[in-house]
């Protein structure tokens, strides 16, 4: 029997629960390399091109979707000072849901596939509107001082808002029919998407995470109380401010300064760490910080240069910055830090008070093997940039370096959940043989 | 009573909860581990009461976490979940 031990591991969901979404999501981010190999610069023709929005959505859903579902179920016991009930359960109906949603659904985009459209829409109806419904009542327990809490439970709405929306354009594809604003709510979804759920929710989890694992100073407090409610309701101007490009810009203008005092936080908190050691996942903060901040010059000069914010490689830039650079950085960069810490912790609480050594975070690890694939990242990143602007010379680059970045990825996490696996299976052996 | 001194400041977790678990592993009856650390770690807490170690802690003036952490007498040898 594995029955758990420890009074810790009550606390915490089974490492099963968060494992099989972290080693699901690279997967996605592959299968997005393998389509970019396939349909080659084409690919980037249009933004409106279907088989760039089953790319794109294989990234958003599939990779960043997906990981930060499996660390939200991990750290809502934490942040919520109570545990999920029924953790396994939750887990294997939404993780079975949004994969199955997510096949189906770039499938249907890529292949022109309206019944495969049409079962994806309920799948990622249901995965996606329960997760969020799920982590706005477990948080109503929350002190409510955690500003991560109150982040997480702002990102969750602007979840439900992004899925939403998301629902009623992919009906749009599924049966055929077209809406007058499909622009405007594309938009809407998109911004919601990557600044309301994505951004605050990076910006909430960094309150924690950034001072606890990088050993810098606090965020200040005025910027941790008042942030993500400021986003969160510029977000929600944006709505009734589709009419008016005024109060668009305004609004815009205010989400720019907002982000950018955030990625300028960090980057100023990261230079006063306490212990100037190189670090993987400070690293990738520091890339997706900087990716951030180009996303919004890159804004700013659009609103200089009207003519060129038109432009089709402006949106994807934008695009490619905010999903590859800013979102998949920092993502890529703490599942090397839960991972290991994860299957660490779980080992260490079953071995007891007795039991046989259990591997360190770095002998699960090394730091040899992430930083390599770090580097991989961050050319890729650049080289799907450089594709952006000339598709016939870079894609089969990017697409290359893409795909080798999250194969690498994904044989790393892959690795240690190996390891899991072996030392809990001696440790059985140990107890059972002990009693 | 017996000291050791631990200085898990400014160590990246989890290595401060390693070392921790490491040195009270040989800790003797009577003795005890002067923890200091930067948070308060609260990862540790449960797995300290679980392997049979009784803990106190104090905020000192530099913001610093100082930790007693001594073994109960009778402390479980097994798992004292399983009984």
């Amino acid at each position: 029997m594995s029955k758990p031990a420890s009074l810790s591991l009550d606390q915490a969901p089974p490492i099963g629960v968060p494992l099989r979404f972290f080693l699901t999501a690279p997967l996605f981010a592959l299968t997005a390399a393998l389509l970019l190999l396939w349909q080659g610069p084409d690919l980037f023709g249009s933004r409106w091109n279907p088989a760039l929005l089953g790319f794109t959505h294989l990234l958003t859903l599939g990779f960043i979707g997906l990981t930060m579902l499996g660390a939200i179920l991990q750290m809502l016991p934490v942040v919520a000072s109570a545990p999920v009930r029924r953790p396994v359960l939750i887990a294997t109906v939404v993780h079975a849901l949004g994969t199955g949603g997510i096949i189906l659904l770039s499938y249907g985009l890529i292949f022109t596939a309206p019944l495969a459209l049409q079962i994806a829409l309920p799948a990622l109806g249901t995965a996606f509107l329960l997760f969020s419904v799920l982590i706005v009542i477990t948080l109503r327990r929350a002190p409510p001082k955690n500003m991560t809490a109150r982040a997480m439970r702002l990102a969750a709405l602007m979840l439900a808002a992004t899925v939403l929306l998301g629902l009623i354009l992919l009906s749009n594809h599924a049966f055929g029919w077209w809406l007058h604003t499909r622009e405007m709510l594309t938009n809407l979804h998109l911004t919601w998407g990557l600044l309301g759920w994505v951004g605050i929710l990076v910006v909430g989890v960094a309150y924690q995470v950034v001072p606890m694992f990088q050993l810098t100073p606090a965020y200040p407090a005025k910027l941790t109380r008042w942030l993500t409610a400021l986003l969160f309701i510029l977000l929600l101007g944006l709505a009734p401010a589709s009419h008016c490009p005024a109060l668009r810009i305004a609004l815009n203008a205010m989400l720019a300064a907002g982000f950018a005092s955030f990625s300028l936080a960090t980057l100023w908190l990261q230079s006063q760490r306490r212990r100037k050691l190189p670090d993987v996942t400070l690293n990738f903060w520091r890339g997706g910080m900087i990716s951030l901040l180009s996303a919004i010059s890159l804004w700013l000069v659009a609103q200089l240069i009207p003519a060129w914010g038109l432009t089709q490689s402006y949106g994807l830039l934008l695009g490619t910055l905010m999903i590859v650079g800013f979102a998949m950085s920092v993502i890529n960069g703490m599942l090397y830090k839960i991972a290991p810490f994860l299957v660490w912790f779980h080992l260490q609480s079953r071995r007891g008070a007795h039991g046989p050594k259990v591997p360190n975070v770095r002998e699960l690890l090394p730091e040899s093997r992430t930083r390599r694939q770090m580097w991989l990242h961050f050319f890729a990143l650049g080289a799907l940039l450089a594709a952006v602007l000339s598709p016939s010379t870079f894609t089969y680059p990017a697409a290359l370096l893409f795909g080798a970045s999250n194969l690498w990825l994904w044989a790393n996490l892959v690795s240690v959940s190996r390891t899991y696996r072996k030392v809990n299976a001696l440790l059985g052996q140990t107890t059972a043989s002990a009693g | 009573m017996p000291e050791r001194i631990l200085d898990a400041r400014w160590l990246e977790p989890p290595e401060p909860m390693e070392l921790t678990l490491a040195a009270i592993e040989d800790l003797e009856p009577g003795e005890r581990l002067r923890l200091l650390i930067h948070r308060t770690p609260h990862m540790l807490f449960p797995i300290l009461k679980e392997w049979g170690f009784g803990y106190q802690t104090h905020t000192l003036d530099d913001g610093t976490f100082e930790i007693f952490i001594w073994r109960k007498e009778q402390a479980a040898a097994g798992d004292p979940g399983s009984s």
